[in-house]
């Protein structure tokens, strides 16, 4: 990241990315107020541009605006449309057609956020850049930099922050992941009129929009008929349009003309089928065994062998597990990770990395 | 129906953008509001009660007709302006010319013809005889709005409709049959200026209730006779075939009972709103001298009610909310151009520099506008800029060598 880092104190220059969201205006409220020198940025990204996909990303910028002149701060507006294109969503089109499903957001904060965003700040003479995320940045005695999770367990967003390193760590400033709770950050936002505070979370993927991912894979990829499997019996029991649609326990949209609900217990892209089972407890939605691809560790070090906690999904529940040689092996059965998904590992609140499921 | 008294300017602020939308005037609202409620029958239904409604469809037919000097059976009422504008296009299929600050509507209807977009003068202005230049053998259409509802520059379309018959009488003589028509889009006009077709020499008009008091989505398009329009929606064969789909009676008895008082107070609010104007230019000028006003300078070349001005390298974005948060509603650019990330159209075709046209507002005034709304919007105004001006560090010096360095580039 070149050049020493200094410690996070009044004065210093952060470029704050601001998105028109509650968490992201409260971030710069409390830096502005905490004498920090900030700029605002709006990172505008790639999104649809067809009849039918409205994009939301004018009035977000407006809400941005807004909060940046009750501010009084400058707000730039970045164009990371070329960068978030090609990381973000070609990766996302690319992974569901290999029949994975993908966390893009994980992507995101890795290339943009805390990639192609953090560089350009820095080069223009950032000491620090600061985003709305739900995460804790702790400084040691020592310099070392670690992530721990946000104060506010329920929001806790280090399960999409596992592959930033900790030299751009050293770099952030996560302000709201010290607050409560979304309750305080939205009380907090309208105690300081930035105009933001009753607007909705923006849960989901930021750039699919309400239209959903199906909609949106549709799209990109061709509709491609074929066969839903049981996975018991090897029984033809309907069709589908693209063995990419569908992921590991998913229930909703199989068209099998009634009968009980049915979970997909896995597909196969190339042949093109999906498995199905009525079994909500059948064997093949349960693991005991996590094979970590694509591992990525905060501190650069791989950790030592030996029981960690373990996430599998955004705010999902915290298992113990055993890590030994790139394989994650719990306890008891658990759900079925999609492959494609992240999983994260805890030492107490530290968050040390992670890999991609196999 | 009891009468809804008209929403009255609040004591404090100022709404300064009637380019962008005009209460619906108290008498409009009353003329409207039988067709909404007991009066609602289908104009084409066949028994009493509907042929009642229907004549009142026609007789707003005649009303706005006769206000643009024009027989009642060309006349096509449409689902506002933009819808007029693209009827007008559909009714050619060959080259077009049109210039180049026209509304999104007419460029974009421009666009999926072969075209030719002339270029307008620092201030707006089409020159005629550029027009008569960029018109080829085989133009169908020269489509030329006739006051631009960013700078406000009125454009010399009477003139323009001169080249336009040059052109006619010219592929008389060749025997040549192509015909060539002139389209004139009026919505930003027709409340301070005469919209007579016959002194304008056009073929095809544009108007729209929305900017002169009347409902939103209404609007009008008039075609001479030898214009043969194509329908754009089809269906049940309303409006002579040409626009489908049963009549938006409310909406066209609105539009009618507005161009009748946009007509009778044309002369006089076009007086008054020059006036108030002129107090707006002077107030901005007296406490920020480095304004830039841009337009014709010639008065009778701009629309009385507008006001375009620049603040060299301040964000007109940023002092639209600042302006907001005291009750003071603006324009910057036009809507549509705000929503993007692109300096508006208009303000490039008449190659403002960029620190300017970033720094531009809109300031645009109607019927309720007094002198004490404009007042209170110059000390707004004022506070907004020197607002952005104490944040960036700049001072009135430094922004009167800039506003001047960047004129002189310019003009």
């Amino acid at each position: 990241m070149g050049g020493a880092c200094p410690a996070p104190a009044p004065g210093a220059r952060v470029y704050c990315g601001l998105s028109g969201g509650v968490d992201s205006a409260l971030a710069a409220a409390l830096l502005v107020e905490a004498g920090y020198d900030v700029t605002a940025v709006y990172m505008r990204n790639w999104s649809r541009d067809l009849p039918g996909f409205r994009c939301p990303w004018a009035q977000e910028l407006a809400d941005a605006e807004r909060v940046a002149v009750t501010l009084g701060i400058d707000l730039e507006v970045w164009d990371c449309e070329a960068e978030y294109k090609a990381t973000v969503v070609d990766y996302l089109v690319d992974a569901y057609a290999r029949g994975r499903t993908p966390n893009p957001d994980v992507m995101c904060n890795q290339t943009i956020k805390f990639g192609t965003f953090l560089e350009r700040a820095l080069s223009e003479g950032a000491d620090f850049v600061a985003t709305g995320h739900y995460g804790r940045v702790a400084r040691g005695e020592d310099g070392r930099v670690s992530l721990l999770r946000a104060l506010d367990e329920h929001k806790d967003q280090t399960y999409f922050l596992w592959r930033v390193g900790a030299d751009a760590l050293a770099r952030a400033l996560l302000p709201v992941g010290e607050v409560r709770d979304k309750a305080e950050v939205r009380r907090m936002c309208a105690e300081r009129g930035l105009g933001v505070e009753n607007k909705p979370d923006s849960d989901g993927i930021c750039f699919v929009g309400p239209v959903g991912i199906r909609t949106f894979l549709l799209d990109a990829l061709e509709r491609r008929a074929g066969d839903v499997v049981e996975w018991e019996t090897g029984r033809v029991l309907g069709r589908h349009d693209g063995a990419f649609l569908f992921t590991v326990g998913q229930r909703r949209g199989l068209d099998l003309g009634g009968g009980p609900a049915r979970y997909v217990v896995g597909t196969d892209v190339e042949k093109n089928v999906v498995y199905v089972t009525a079994d909500h407890d059948s064997p093949a939605l349960f693991c005991r065994e996590v094979e970590l691809d694509d591992v990525r560790w905060v501190s650069g070090e791989p950790p030592a062998p030996g029981r960690y906690l373990v996430r599998t999904r955004h705010t999902g529940e915290l298992r113990e597990a055993e890590l030994a040689g790139g394989v994650l092996r719990f306890d008891e059965p658990v759900r079925r990770v999609a492959p494609g998904q992240s999983a994260v590992l805890y030492d107490g609140l530290r968050c040390l990395g992670g890999g991609i499921v196999c | 129906m009891t009468q809804v008294p008209a929403e009255r300017v609040p004591a404090r602020g100022a709404y300064l953008d009637y380019a962008a939308a005009t209460p619906l005037d108290p008498e409009v609202l009353e003329a409207m509001g039988p067709y909404l409620t007991g009066r609602f029958y289908n104009p084409s239904a066949p028994y009493e009660l509907a042929r009642g409604v229907r004549d009142d469809v026609e007789r707003a037919r005649a009303t706005v007709a006769r206000l643009i000097g024009a027989r009642p059976d060309n006349l096509v009422f449409t689902a506002g302006a933009t819808e007029a504008n693209n009827l007008a296009f559909a009714a050619v299929e060959g080259h077009v010319v049109v210039d180049a600050i026209e509304h999104e509507s007419v460029l974009a209807c421009a666009g999926t013809h072969a075209r030719r977009t002339v270029r307008v003068g620092r201030d707006g202005l089409v020159d005629p005889s550029a027009v008569a230049r960029a018109i080829r053998p085989d133009t169908e259409l020269v489509s030329i709005e006739l006051a631009n509802g960013e700078i406000g520059c009125v454009q010399p379309v009477r003139e323009i409709s001169r080249a336009v018959a040059e052109e006619r009488a010219r592929r008389l003589e060749a025997g040549e049959r192509t015909p060539i028509y002139l389209h004139t889009d009026a919505s930003q006009a027709a409340g301070c200026l005469s919209v007579n077709v016959s002194s304008l020499g056009v073929d095809l008009l544009t108007l729209s209730a929305a900017k002169i008091y009347g409902p939103k989505q209404v609007g009008a398009l008039w075609a001479a006779d030898d214009v043969r329009l194509r329908p754009l929606v089809y269906g049940g064969g309303q409006e002579g075939g040409v626009r489908s789909g049963t009549e938006n009676v409310a909406g066209v008895v609105g539009l009618a009972r507005a161009m009748e008082l946009a007509c009778e107070r044309r002369a006089r609010e076009a007086r008054r709103l020059a006036a108030l104007r002129e107090r707006l230019r002077a107030g901005l000028l007296e406490r920020l001298p480095w304004t830039v006003v841009s337009g014709p300078r010639n008065a009778r070349r701009r629309l009385p009610g507008l006001l375009h001005v620049a603040f060299a390298g301040i964000e007109a974005r940023r002092l639209v909310i600042a302006l907001e948060r005291e009750g003071v509603s603006v324009g910057t650019g036009s809507a549509c151009a705000a929503s993007r990330m692109r300096v508006s159209h208009v303000l490039e075709a008449i190659g403002m520099p960029r620190p300017l046209a970033e720094g531009s507002l809109r300031l645009t005034l109607g019927l309720p506008t007094t002198e004490d709304e404009v007042d209170r919007a110059v000390l707004a105004i004022e506070r907004a800029v020197r607002s952005e001006m104490a944040r960036l560090g700049l001072d009135d010096a430094v922004q009167a060598a800039r506003a001047a360095e960047l004129v002189a580039g310019w003009r």
